[in-house]
């Protein structure tokens, strides 16, 4: 698989503390990465790497085919376009001016404007200062900036934040598009699981510097496939006889969990407690939502 | 060139140059205040009175107005944190140098009209001095020189400032020390940079008590400390730069 962004142990250390540990990163082409983490777990800081606003402390970033450093790195970061934290913008300018001048720093068309102002649906209020911007506004036109060149690959550092629930929804359905549409490949950090969740094609897990999961989102909602919670009269001994007959069970908090959610696999658990005179007390069916399983990633439960 | 179009770009609706503008008027109408009946001797050393004061005034004007150009200027990135999306775009020593020029010029704006200024007296009230062009340059050379220590120190200031009051009162303090380092010790206010506004200044005063008349002294050009104060400019200019450079964000 061709990967737009590939890590190398890359470590970044202040003050003699690890802020990010050995992340080997591979982000596939054409994917949305999500990459999640919960406040201080060293996104924000892999992205400043990545973007060579950060010197690393030890490893290596290549970016689109090319391993970074300080001579080259402006000339990587040519197809790339980011978001970082929050938007940068000059206050006393008009949001069409602000474009102009990234489009006069990047090179491109000034016709490209008027296109990326059209995508991020800024075009109406271009001519206005963007210091009378909402805090959305300024997000979108943070956008419309990373979009300008129509960059390969975008980097965006948590672009919901501070963002009402409309603006969370259209800003989300915003990035969803740019993949098909313009064959970009999106790195999106945020500390949200559900956002990522309803974005992502592929998420990191990062925690204390740590990357602890990385993979395609579908393998991550495998973990959490439902099972069936049971409470017996001895559950020591119920989950002996279950494991000794194959049965997919382990024990607990003081409850057995019973990995199956088949019908045959829970009338075989009833037949078999029946027969070595083990009462049942409850029966439930559990489902492992996806917060419970990154909570148990970055073991915070 | 492409950088300093976007620096000046993103000036627009800023109306920096009024600063230096506003600063040049202060200095005619402080100019035509001791312009009223000038004698023949007056007029006989017309430019050279003003050349002889022009370096103090510069030492009380220029610190504060050099703080609110860089502060002005640089301001626009702290408020916008545009650093991130900036680096990302050109590397950090061009962004600082290109942004250094856009001030210099502003700087250099104020000097060339500063010579205007005296010209257009010599003019308006008829000085019979011939133009002491070797003197205007020197003048010229060593407020820029000046200018561009006390420019550097405010620009670093100004970048590296979340809250811009700093830089303007450490102009504002600048402003004071220089002109009170013309009474140091000669030694003493070689340490103060905001005093060499008037380190060079062409003429020593002698004030003739039975005649009532000031008697300008012509002074040696003071080769050697300008040379040394050029070098001083030079790597005072560059250390700024590198600590901006390495600073991350």
């Amino acid at each position: 698989m061709e990967t737009v962004i590939e890590t190398n142990a890359l470590t970044k250390c202040y003050h003699g503390k690890n802020a990010v540990e050995d992340l080997d990163l591979f982000v596939p082409k054409g994917s949305i990465y999500g990459f999640l983490g919960p406040n201080g777990a060293g996104k924000s800081t892999t992205m400043k790497m990545l973007l060579g606003l950060a010197k690393p402390s030890r490893g290596k970033v290549i970016i689109l085919g090319k391993t970074m450093d300080g001579k080259n790195r402006l000339s990587v970061l040519k197809d790339t376009g980011s978001l970082i934290e929050s938007p940068a913008y000059y206050g006393h300018l008009s949001g069409r001016d602000n474009l102009l001048l990234i489009a006069s720093l990047k090179q491109v068309p000034e016709k490209q404007v008027d296109d990326v102002l059209r995508i991020v649906r800024l075009t109406d209020q271009q001519q206005k200062k963007v210091s009378h911007y909402s805090l959305g506004m300024k997000q979108r036109l943070g956008l419309a900036a990373a979009l300008l060149g129509y960059p390969s690959l975008l980097l965006l550092d948590e672009p919901t934040n501070g963002l009402d629930p409309a603006g969370i929804q259209e800003m989300r359905e915003l990035i969803c598009t740019l993949p098909q549409k313009y064959g970009m490949t999106i790195l999106v950090s945020s500390h949200l699981l559900a956002e990522i969740d309803q974005m992502a094609t592929h998420v990191g897990i990062i925690d204390k510097g740590i990357l602890i999961f990385q993979d395609r989102l579908d393998i991550l909602h495998e973990h959490s496939r439902p099972g069936i919670r049971l409470r017996t009269t001895d559950n020591e001994m119920a989950c002996r006889l279950l494991a000794q007959n194959g049965m997919p069970v382990q024990w607990e908090d003081d409850a057995l969990y019973l990995n199956s959610h088949s019908d045959s696999d829970v009338l075989q658990v009833g037949h078999l407690l029946y027969s070595m005179n083990i009462g049942l007390l409850r029966i439930e069916e559990k489902q492992t939502s996806l917060e419970d399983i990154f909570l148990s990633l970055v073991g915070r439960q | 060139m492409k950088a300093l179009f976007v620096e000046y770009r993103k000036q627009r609706h800023l109306s920096v140059w009024l600063i230096p503008l506003v600063f040049l008027a202060v200095l005619f109408l402080w100019g035509m205040a001791g312009q009223r009946n000038l004698s023949d001797y007056d007029l006989a050393q017309g430019y050279s009175y003003l050349l002889y004061q022009l370096p103090l005034l510069n030492c009380i004007l220029m610190p504060t107005m050099l703080s609110v150009i860089a502060s002005r200027i640089c301001d626009m990135e702290v408020k916008g944190q545009t650093w991130k999306l900036l680096f990302t775009l050109q590397n950090k020593g061009s962004f600082y140098d290109w942004k250094f020029l856009t001030e210099f010029l502003y700087l250099l704006l104020f000097c060339l009209g500063q010579l205007g200024v005296l010209l257009l007296y010599g003019i308006l009230y008829g000085y019979t001095e011939p133009l002491p062009a070797m003197l205007f340059l020197r003048h010229l050379a060593a407020t820029l020189t000046a200018g561009y220590a006390v420019l550097t120190l405010q620009h670093i200031l100004s970048l590296l400032s979340t809250n811009q009051i700093i830089p303007l009162l450490v102009g504002l303090a600048g402003s004071f020390l220089g002109l009170f380092s013309e009474f140091f010790p000669s030694a003493l206010a070689r340490f103060v940079l905001w005093g060499y506004f008037g380190a060079f200044v062409p003429y020593g005063i002698h004030w003739n008590k039975e005649t009532e008349e000031v008697l300008l002294i012509p002074r040696e050009f003071p080769t050697g400390l300008f040379a040394g104060f050029c070098v001083f400019t030079i790597l005072f200019y560059l250390l700024c730069r590198h600590i901006f450079i390495r600073k991350e964000l």
